[in-house]
């Protein structure tokens, strides 16, 4: 039961210098920006504050100089991310790139990927999707048919991904594919590929969500030709490697903090004196301490190198609860009674629609608590 | 306070209670007996003076330090005013007061209580009723927070002083006082910019000892879903049961945090400044106490009847949880402090007062 226990996370003084730096700087850069558009958080997007962000050494923080990276720690990076998210500051570029596909293309390739698309990353020039699930994958990721064939040429790469998330702004993909057959394990065979998205046989077609936005897509690959060198770590090794990844990408801040424009909103309406509001907004603001520290203790864990999956898919478990609560919170604090065109209407409609995503992004709500039942030993 | 201290405290705390504490020994507490040898225990495992400075006897370790004694209250259920203890013997050895022997109880004037005084200097009086009083009939003595800031302590074997035996859903004592002008035999200031330092410890406590029962009925439920068959194989097969069991792990890990965190922030002998405190208490006490709720109802879901019989252990653990969570101010009661706090900073303090776990606004 020891994997479930989380150390807490401490923030050396450094970080407070630099805590400061960054809301200085977001207080000039978000100065203008409406609730309506934070309300996206590191669902919105724009190339013009990524470049900024790079210009001010935020991208690519913690990696090594020789990829153009900047050297901090894991801790500094952790303070910028939350500053960011907390001011629902447009991060949406440069996002995967710099949480996971970056760590990626250093682990398994560092001296042929790595050296020609990092210092790209670090500059805020080079935007990456993650082609993973499938019309037929979703949960079950290793079912997955989009296959690489090895030719002299390079690989060869058909079929389908769906929900790739910026498939439409991403100039880079990290492609899972299926490279061997499924052998009796069932994880066997899989291989990950770095793709240009310009290359040719790539069809990408928007999906529209239920907030009537274009944020994932539909991807199509006819034939589509990679070269040798692009394949990522080892062949038939995909299925761990992404495993290393997801870690990165379930412990974030950004598990927590994906309402936080509504709950700032709720606070300016509330009442004080008003025990139904004082008493549902001061649960938030625990749930809020709570899941930033436990968020901060994977960050430490992070550093010092260990394994924090399982402590990854708690987080993200319980930051799911938090962010999807806060909609029907407002609901049942201020619903029917918001004014028209109020910044608390556009974060609670917004909010509302995007909530559902947030126990299905990055793994289910389900497949995390499997993977915490893997951990208690039930499974 | 050095880790090897801590080790140390750790291991003192898993021999004492593991050894010491048994369901024999619940039970005999349970029906009005108090355990001397456990007490006697863990006087001499220097528990009970553990916080308090060395002036007083005490070791001044920090909270941290004594997680493993308080989460080990909870972990074993352990029947004793031990935690009461501890914090009563910190706050009146930070006043610069002389710790007294035996059990301390704790009070809060203003919660749970029409304590008033009359009065001044050495003729301070107290008369009212207080209920409520975790461990009172056992106490030697009670460590009184008084509303203008001060420490009082009254000697609750003296002439005036009268105790209504009552039981928490536990079956511990949750004694009413009744003081007829009692003179307090000290008082003096304990320091603390910490408002309500016996309420706000005492939910720390509390926060800690949570912490350690919902383990225990998270180990509990998690062995019993593996032992269990039904339909030629263990209940923990089922899906439904593991994603209840994983929800249960997910909040018992962040009370966890939640309490770890609340404990790094605590006043301490050698660090009695803690400008964080009143904050990651509150919000420890809110998080654990919904803990506790949640995790109760899926531990006995998961155990099914058995659990719900006496014989069966389970209750000691989700008895101690319920009385636990409604102690030293209910996790509404610490949600509405912080709630109105937040709302009072509105969205532009909100973060900034996240990062730095402080209000600049009191109540």
């Amino acid at each position: 039961m020891h994997g479930l226990r989380i150390s807490p996370g401490l923030l050396p003084p450094e970080c407070e210098a630099l805590r400061g730096e960054v809301r200085a700087f977001l207080a000039e850069a978000m100065a203008d920006v409406p609730v309506a558009k934070r309300v996206r958080n590191w669902s919105g997007s724009n190339p013009e504050f990524t470049r900024k962000m790079a210009a001010r050494g935020w991208i690519g923080m913690t990696w090594p100089k020789r990829y153009g990276g900047h050297e901090r720690s894991s801790l500094e990076r952790y303070v910028v991310l939350e500053e960011m998210l907390a001011a629902g500051a447009p991060v949406g570029a440069h996002w995967v790139a710099d949480r996971q596909s970056g760590p990626l293309l250093m682990r398994y390739s560092p001296d042929v990927l790595a050296p020609r698309y990092v210092p790209q990353i670090v500059r805020g020039e080079a935007y990456f999707c993650i082609g993973m699930s499938e019309p037929d994958s979703g949960s079950d990721l290793a079912s997955i048919r989009t296959k690489a064939v090895n030719t002299n040429e390079g690989w060869v790469i058909n079929g389908r991904k769906v929900w790739t998330s910026r498939a439409h702004q991403a100039h880079h993909m990290i492609i899972l594919v299926r490279t061997g057959d499924r052998s009796e394990n069932r994880h066997a065979g899989l291989s990950q590929l770095l793709l240009d998205m310009k290359t040719p046989g790539i069809t990408v077609r928007p999906i529209i969500n239920q907030l009537n936005q274009h944020d994932f897509n539909e991807v199509t690959f006819d034939d589509v030709l990679v070269p040798h060198d692009h394949l990522i770590g080892s062949e038939g090794e995909g299925w761990k490697q992404v495993g290393a990844e997801l870690a990165f990408e379930r412990s974030g801040p950004e598990r927590y903090l994906s309402s936080t424009q509504l709950l700032l909103e709720m606070l300016d309406a509330a009442d004080a004196a008003n025990p139904r509001h004082a008493v549902a907004l001061g649960r938030v603001v625990a749930h809020y301490a709570t899941m930033r520290q436990m968020s901060l203790g994977v960050a430490g864990m992070l550093a010092r190198g260990e394994n924090p999956a399982l402590a990854a898919a708690l987080v993200k478990d319980q930051g799911a609860l938090v962010e999807q609560a806060m909609p029907d919170l407002a609901h049942d604090l201020f619903g029917g009674q918001v004014a028209p065109d109020s910044s608390l209407e556009h974060a609670l409609r917004y909010t509302t629609l995007a909530a559902p995503s947030f126990s299905l992004r990055g793994g289910t709500r389900e497949i995390l608590r499997g993977i915490i039942a893997k951990g208690l030993d039930l499974r | 306070m050095s880790g090897v201290t801590d080790n140390l405290i750790e291991q003192s705390a898993q021999r004492l209670f593991a050894d010491a504490v048994d369901k024999d020994v619940r039970e005999r507490v349970e029906g009005g007996v108090f355990d001397a040898r456990l007490w006697g225990l863990a006087v001499d495992s220097g528990f009970t003076l553990a916080l308090a400075g060395e002036a007083a006897g005490g070791i001044g370790e920090s909270w941290s330090a004594v997680v493993p004694i308080l989460h080990g209250i909870g972990h074993w259920q352990v029947p004793l005013p031990l935690a009461e203890t501890m914090v009563g013997a910190l706050l009146l050895s930070m006043a610069g007061l002389p710790v007294p022997e035996g059990p301390i109880a704790l009070i809060e004037q203003g919660h749970g209580n029409d304590l008033r005084t009359t009065g001044s200097g050495p003729m301070l009086k107290l008369s009212g009723s207080a209920t409520h009083v975790a461990w009172a009939r056992h106490a030697h003595s009670a460590v009184v927070s008084l509303a203008d800031g001060a420490l009082a302590l009254v000697d609750l074997r003296a002439a005036g002083v009268t105790c209504t035996e009552r039981l928490d859903a536990a079956r511990m004592p949750s004694d009413t006082l009744r003081l007829e002008a009692t003179r307090c035999i000290a008082h003096g200031s304990h320091g603390l910019a910490l408002a309500q330092p016996v309420w706000s410890l005492g939910a720390l406590a509390r926060s800690l000892m949570m912490v350690g029962a919902l383990e225990s009925a998270l180990e509990q439920s998690v062995r019993y879903a593996h032992e269990r068959v039904q339909f030629g194989k263990p209940i923990g097969r089922n899906q439904a049961l593991q994603q209840q069991l994983a929800l249960m792990a997910g909040d018992a890990a962040a009370a966890r945090m939640a309490a770890l965190a609340a404990a790094a922030d605590a006043p301490c002998i050698a660090q009695p400044d803690a400008p964080a405190a009143a904050f990651s208490i509150a919000a420890a006490k809110v998080r654990c106490g919904e803990a506790a709720t949640r995790a109760c109802g899926i531990a006995h879901q998961v155990h099914g009847a058995i659990g719900f019989t006496r014989e069966h252990p389970l209750h000691f653990a989700t008895r101690r949880l319920w009385a636990w969570r409604e102690q030293f101010g209910s996790d509404a009661h610490w949600a509405g402090r912080l709630g109105a706090l937040a709302i009072t900073g509105g969205s532009r303090a909100f973060w900034p007062a996240l990062t730095r776990r402080r209000f600049d606004s009191v109540l």
